[in-house]
């Protein structure tokens, strides 16, 4: 067996750390440097791009169920409203905030906060109806300063300012992906024209000409919303990328 | 890659005998409400709405609000302009064949010949009818040979599947290929398809055809047997040999039997107008018909059947009984024909003796 050995720096490097050593104890104890933060008196200020709490702007909304879609979570469902259009809920209690509904989101109604800290009374209630969603999650603030962390060349520092954060994010508009709806398989369309029913830009047309039923997909006016897609029975429409 | 502008497609449109009702009207009124429709379900399937139901009939409970009137059903319906099949039709041969791997009705070779295009990799999923303990039939969607331990999927039940509602799905789910089982007009229904939309001929790659001289509805079925003391829950196989219907229970020495004749009474009116016996319009029929007991007889009338049966053989899946005798067949050819001559010239007011 082999004994290890601490390595030996010779005497004056051992007084030189020492010294340095007990400089920051001295300062420490006159000045102290916590980086720890006193939440909730103190709250931790998130970049914009910090994916919280989802906030709902049922205006933007045109029920393409896209979000719904593409939640890996499953956390998501879409509910009726009075209004007979359907509008999503989310259940916090599976949702891993990935934001890929916000990102999928062709309306932009769903908007982002900086939100992370809701307290539930049991499970159900994780379950947050689409009414819920509309204004900013109910929180009782206790924060009086927000802080922010500072990486300088050597060390972490906190900085704290007086003052409220706001929680809510307005987004500049994205750049998003533009995808438009295209007919893959013609030869396959029943021309049942329920694609024509459900789009909401009204981008698809159909006319009867002759003996033969012309439809046609304006691409310009066409805001890639996948509805139509979804709802072909013989699954001949594809979102594509759109050329620029 | 979308260009700017306008994206267009055309697709024709079908000729209406009725020309001020809807596609769906006209279905109804010329082949629902005339009783030759013979619940093959064919327009279920392709309906881009899934408005239309398995009732008995065939309906369509709220078209006035759901129907888009895009004519699909009527596309694709093989009694709509209807041509009646009959006799033997082409085949490559006609043979004798007991399955060594499976138990079936007679020989399994409608299982064998799935299980075989499956192994071989020509279809992912094949639609097999299996049943509940009160024999109501259900559809599955078998894609390993582990699902047929259930032991409900194989066998004949004498009563009416929508196997064709769920090959949309099927078609749409399966990445190689869909093999489908069916009585003849199932058949020419998915052969109607085939020839209306791209989409099932490339997809759908085996249809296996069984010879049927009828197809009963369930509940009449069930009601007609319970008359004649056939207890469902202990019900193991049904059977139709040589004009007899034998349905053998569980611990039941003596199975109950009664001639077919009996049975008329509740022949669905669609099958009575029904010529084909054999299903000719399918890749391979197979029958009990025409081969010795517990062989089936195989009609391999297409290429792709022909391809699984020599895969069959190489393997040694199977024992060969040589040729199956057509002459036995047309009996039952004739009975059908027959019957749907009966039927039309009662209709015309004709002699029935004819």
């Amino acid at each position: 067996m082999k004994k290890i050995v601490a390595p030996d720096y010779g005497l004056g490097e051992t007084v030189k750390s020492h010294a340095a050593a007990i400089k920051v104890a001295i300062k420490e104890a006159i000045l102290p440097q916590t980086v720890t933060s006193h939440y909730p008196r103190e709250r931790r200020r998130m970049p914009d791009c910090f994916r919280g709490y989802l906030r709902f702007d049922p205006e933007m909304c045109i029920s393409c169920f896209q979000c719904s879609f593409i939640c890996p979570a499953n956390a998501i469902g879409m509910r009726e409203a009075p209004d007979n259009r359907y509008y999503p809920t989310i259940d916090y209690g599976k949702c891993i905030f990935c934001y890929f509904c916000l990102d999928s989101c062709p309306g932009g109604a769903l908007k982002p906060t900086k939100v992370h800290d809701v307290a539930y009374n049991d499970v159900d209630e994780m379950l947050t109806p689409t009414c819920d969603m509309i204004d900013m999650p109910d929180l009782i603030r206790e924060d009086e300063r927000y802080v922010e962390y500072k990486i300088d060349e050597h060390d972490l520092s906190l900085e704290r300012v007086k003052g409220l954060d706001d929680l809510a994010v307005e987004l500049p508009e994205l750049e998003k992906i533009s995808m438009v709806s295209v007919c893959v398989a013609p030869e396959n369309c029943l021309s049942c024209r329920v694609c024509e029913e459900v789009c909401e830009s009204g981008a698809i047309t159909s006319t009867l000409d002759g003996d033969e039923i012309r439809m046609a997909i304006d691409t310009t006016t066409c805001n890639g919303c996948g509805l139509c897609v979804k709802e072909c029975s013989m699954q001949v429409l594809r979102l594509v990328r759109r050329e620029i | 890659m979308a260009a700017a502008g306008k994206f267009e497609w055309k697709i024709a449109i079908v000729n209406k005998p009725l020309k001020d009702k809807t596609y769906f009207e006209n279905l109804k009124e010329t082949v629902i409400d005339t009783g030759i429709c013979s619940r093959c379900l064919t327009c279920a399937c392709i309906c881009p709405v899934d408005g239309i139901i398995a009732a008995k009939p065939v309906d369509f409970p709220d078209y006035k609000e759901r129907c888009t009137d895009c004519g699909a059903c009527v596309r694709v319906c093989p009694r709509f302009d209807y041509k009646p099949k009959y006799g033997m039709g082409e085949y490559l041969e006609f043979i004798a064949a007991k399955s060594n791997r499976f138990v079936g009705q007679d020989g399994a070779m409608v299982t064998e010949i799935m299980m075989s295009a499956i192994e071989m990799g020509m279809i992912d999923r094949a639609l097999f009818v299996g049943r509940n303990d009160e024999w109501m039939t259900e559809v599955f969607h078998v894609y390993d040979p582990s699902q047929l331990e259930m032991g409900t999927l194989t066998g004949t039940k004498y009563t009416f599947a929508t196997v064709l509602k769920d090959l949309k799905k099927a078609v749409l789910l399966s990445k190689k290929g869909v093999g489908i089982v069916g009585t003849p007009c199932i058949v020419s229904g998915v052969k109607k398809l085939q020839k209306e939309y791209p989409l099932f001929r490339e997809r759908v790659k085996l249809v296996v055809g069984l010879f049927c001289t009828e197809n009963f509805h369930y509940e009449e079925l069930a009601a007609f047997l319970s008359e004649k003391g056939v207890d469902y829950n202990r019900l193991i196989k049904t059977d139709i040999t040589k004009g007899k219907f034998i349905a053998t229970m569980e611990g039941e020495e003596e199975p109950v039997t009664f001639k077919v004749k009996e049975l008329e009474e509740i022949l669905p009116s669609g099958c009575s107008v029904c010529t084909d016996f054999t299903a000719v319009e399918a890749d391979v029929s197979v029958g009990s018909v025409g081969s010795k007991p517990g062989f089936s007889s195989v009609a391999v009338r297409e290429k792709n059947a022909a391809e699984v049966m020599d895969y069959i053989r190489e393997k040694g899946y199977a024992a060969f009984g040589g040729d199956a005798v057509e002459k036995q067949l047309e009996f039952l050819i004739n009975y059908k024909i027959g019957r749907f001559y009966v039927e039309t010239a009662e209709e015309e007011g004709r002699d029935k003796s004819l």
